[in-house]
C-alpha cells in the first residue's frame, strides 16, 4: 500500500473501508448460511418427528430443497469472493509475499464458502439416507 | 459361562475387562462377551466392518502423513513449485479429507436405517430403570405381555424389535455383540432390531452414565436356537412354580413376611410389587441384580443381604437383620423359581 501524499480528508476512512466493510459482512455469509440451515433441520425434523406436526417425507422434500437453496447461495458467494481474490490488485503474486487486505478478505471468504458447502452437504445426508423418522 | 472365569472374584461379571483399561487386556479377556469387535449378529458384523475399514484408512493416512514430514524435511533436495505445492494443498488438504469422510459418513448412515428394519415377529419391550431392565416379550400376535426382568433373551437367526423406554432418567441399551447402541428417554419411545446370528452368552451395558450405580447396570443378552428360544419363552410365561416344603417352603413364607412382595411380582403368588425386578422365574436368569452377581444360592445370599455395598443407592434395602439361615431359605426359594 502506498502513502497518501495529500493531508487527511474528514471522509477519508470511511470511503477507503466502505467496500471492504461489505467484504466483512460477505466473509460471514457462507458460515451463517451453513448454521442456519443446520438449526432449521435439526428443529424442523425434530417437529416433524417428536411433535408429528406435519409428515416426514413431505419435511425431507422441503428440507432438501432448503438444501439445494442454501448450497447455490454458498456457490455464489463463493464465486464472487474468488473473483474477488482472483482479481485484487494486492493479491500475492509470489510466494512469501504478503497478500493485501482486499485480496485476504476474498480468499478468507473463499475458503469459508467452501467448508460450508461441505457443511451444509454433511448435515444433508441423513435426510437423503435415513428417509423416515426411525 | 458367567463372568471371566476369575477365580478370586468369581461373582463379578468381566471384572478384568472392567477394571483394566489396557486395550490389550480388554481385547484379551471376556472371550468377546461384551465386545464390538467380535460380532455375534448381522447389525454388530455391519458395524465392525466399517470400524475395521474406517481403522486401515486411519492407519494408511497416518502413516503416509508421517511418510510425507519425513520426506519433506530429511529427504527433499528440491524446491516445489507454487503452482504444485497449491495443488497438493488443495487435493491433499480439502479434496482427499473431504472424499474419505464424506464416503465413510454415506457408508455409516446407510447403515442406520437396517438396523432399524422391523422384525420377524418378536417384539420386546424393555424400559429401563435405576439400574435395573423391565423385560416384556410381545410374541408375534400377543396382546399382553410375558413379564421378565434383567435379561434379554433372542431366537437366533431372526430379527427381533426391540421397544425402549426410561422410568427415570436417560439410559441407553448397547449389546456390542449384537448391534449398536440406542439411547432410552423418559416420556419417549425408541427402536432399534436386532438379527443375532450366534447362540450364546453375551453382555448388555447401560451405555450412558445414569447415577451412582450406572457401571453396575448391565445385562445378560442370551441367543438361543429358536425351538429352545420357543420353549424357554412358553416356560417364562408360566406361574412360579410353588415350593412343596423344606428350605424353599420357608423361604417363600419369609418373602412374604419380609415384605419383599411390596416391591417384587412373583405370578402366582400374594407378591405384586412392581417397584423392583419381576421374580417368577429368577432362578432361571444368568445373573442377580442386572448383571452385578451370578445366581449361586450363595449369590442369592450375598445380594439379599448387601444390596447397598453392592450397588450404590439402590431402592432395594439390605436385608442384614436376616441370619444366615434366613437367607439360606430365601436362596433356596428364589433360587428354585426356574
Ligand atoms: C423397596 C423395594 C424393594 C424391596 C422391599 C425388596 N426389593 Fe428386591 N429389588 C428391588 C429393586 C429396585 C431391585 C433392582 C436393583 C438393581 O439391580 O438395581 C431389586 C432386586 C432384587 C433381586 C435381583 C433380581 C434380578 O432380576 O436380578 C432379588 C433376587 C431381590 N431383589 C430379592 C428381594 C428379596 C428377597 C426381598 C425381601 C427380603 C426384596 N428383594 C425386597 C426393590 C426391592
Ligand atoms: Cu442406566
Amino acid at each position: 500500500m502506498t502513502r497518501p501524499t495529500h493531508p487527511p480528508r474528514p471522509d477519508e476512512d470511511r470511503r477507503e473501508f466502505s467496500e471492504e466493510a461489505a467484504s466483512l459482512w460477505r466473509i460471514t455469509f457462507a458460515p451463517v448460511v451453513w448454521a442456519g440451515h443446520f438449526v432449521l433441520c435439526y428443529g424442523i425434523v425434530s417437529l416433524a418427528c417428536i411433535r408429528g406436526l406435519m409428515p416426514i417425507a413431505a419435511t425431507r422434500a422441503g428440507l432438501v430443497a432448503i438444501s439445494v437453496a442454501a448450497l447455490v447461495a454458498i456457490g455464489w458467494l463463493g464465486w464472487r469472493s474468488f473473483r474477488q481474490w482472483d482479481t485484487a490488485p494486492d493479491r500475492a503474486a509470489n510466494v512469501g509475499e504478503t497478500e493485501g487486505r482486499h485480496a485476504f478478505l476474498g480468499h478468507a471468504a473463499f475458503l469459508l464458502s467452501i467448508i460450508s458447502a461441505i457443511g451444509v452437504v454433511f448435515v444433508t445426508l441423513p435426510l437423503l439416507l435415513i428417509g423416515d423418522c426411525r | 459361562m458367567r463372568g471371566c472365569d476369575g477365580t478370586l472374584w468369581p461373582s463379578l461379571p468381566c471384572s478384568r475387562f472392567l477394571l483394566s483399561s489396557s486395550a490389550l487386556l480388554a481385547l484379551s479377556s471376556c472371550g468377546g462377551r461384551q465386545s464390538a469387535l467380535s460380532p455375534a449378529g448381522e447389525d454388530a458384523a455391519a458395524i465392525g466392518t466399517l470400524f475395521w475399514v474406517t481403522l486401515a484408512i486411519a492407519v494408511v493416512l497416518f502413516i503416509a502423513m508421517n511418510a510425507l514430514f519425513v520426506f519433506a524435511i530429511r529427504t527433499r533436495t528440491f524446491t516445489l513449485d507454487p503452482e504444485t505445492a497449491r495443488w497438493i494443498l488443495v487435493l491433499g488438504g480439502i479434496v482427499l479429507p473431504t472424499v474419505v469422510v464424506g464416503g465413510l459418513l454415506v457408508w455409516g448412515l446407510s447403515l442406520l436405517p437396517d438396523q432399524r428394519q422391523p422384525g420377524d415377529g418378536l417384539r420386546v419391550r424393555v424400559v429401563a430403570e435405576q439400574w435395573w431392565w423391565r423385560v416384556e416379550y410381545f410374541p408375534e400376535g400377543a396382546e399382553e405381555p410375558i413379564v421378565s426382568a434383567n435379561e434379554i433373551r433372542f431366537p437366533a437367526g431372526q430379527r427381533t424389535e426391540l421397544v425402549l423406554g426410561s422410568d427415570d432418567v436417560i439410559h441407553s441399551l448397547w449389546i456390542p455383540a449384537l448391534g449398536g447402541k440406542m439411547d432410552m428417554f423418559p416420556g419417549r419411545e425408541t427402536f432399534i432390531s436386532l438379527r443375532p446370528t450366534e447362540p450364546g452368552i453375551y453382555r448388555g451395558q447401560c451405555a450412558e452414565f445414569c447415577g451412582a450405580s450406572h457401571a453396575w447396570m448391565a445385562f445378560e443378552a442370551v441367543v438361543m436356537e429358536p425351538d429352545a428360544f420357543d420353549a424357554w419363552l412358553a416356560a417364562e410365561a408360566e406361574d412360579a412354580a410353588e415350593p412343596v416344603e423344606g428350605a424353599a417352603a420357608r423361604g417363600r413364607d419369609l418373602f412374604l413376611a419380609e415384605g419383599c412382595g411390596a416391591c417384587h411380582a412373583i405370578r402366582g403368588t400374594d407378591a405384586i410389587g412392581q417397584v423392583g425386578p419381576d421374580l417368577t422365574h429368577v432362578g432361571s436368569r444368568e445373573s442377580l441384580g442386572a448383571g452385578r452377581l451370578g445366581v449361586t444360592l450363595d449369590d442369592f445370599a450375598t445380594w439379599i443381604a448387601h444390596t447397598d455395598d453392592l450397588k450404590p443407592e439402590v431402592e432395594m434395602p439390605a436385608y442384614d437383620h436376616l441370619t444366615d439361615a434366613e437367607l439360606a431359605d430365601l436362596a433356596a426359594y428364589l433360587g428354585g423359581l426356574e
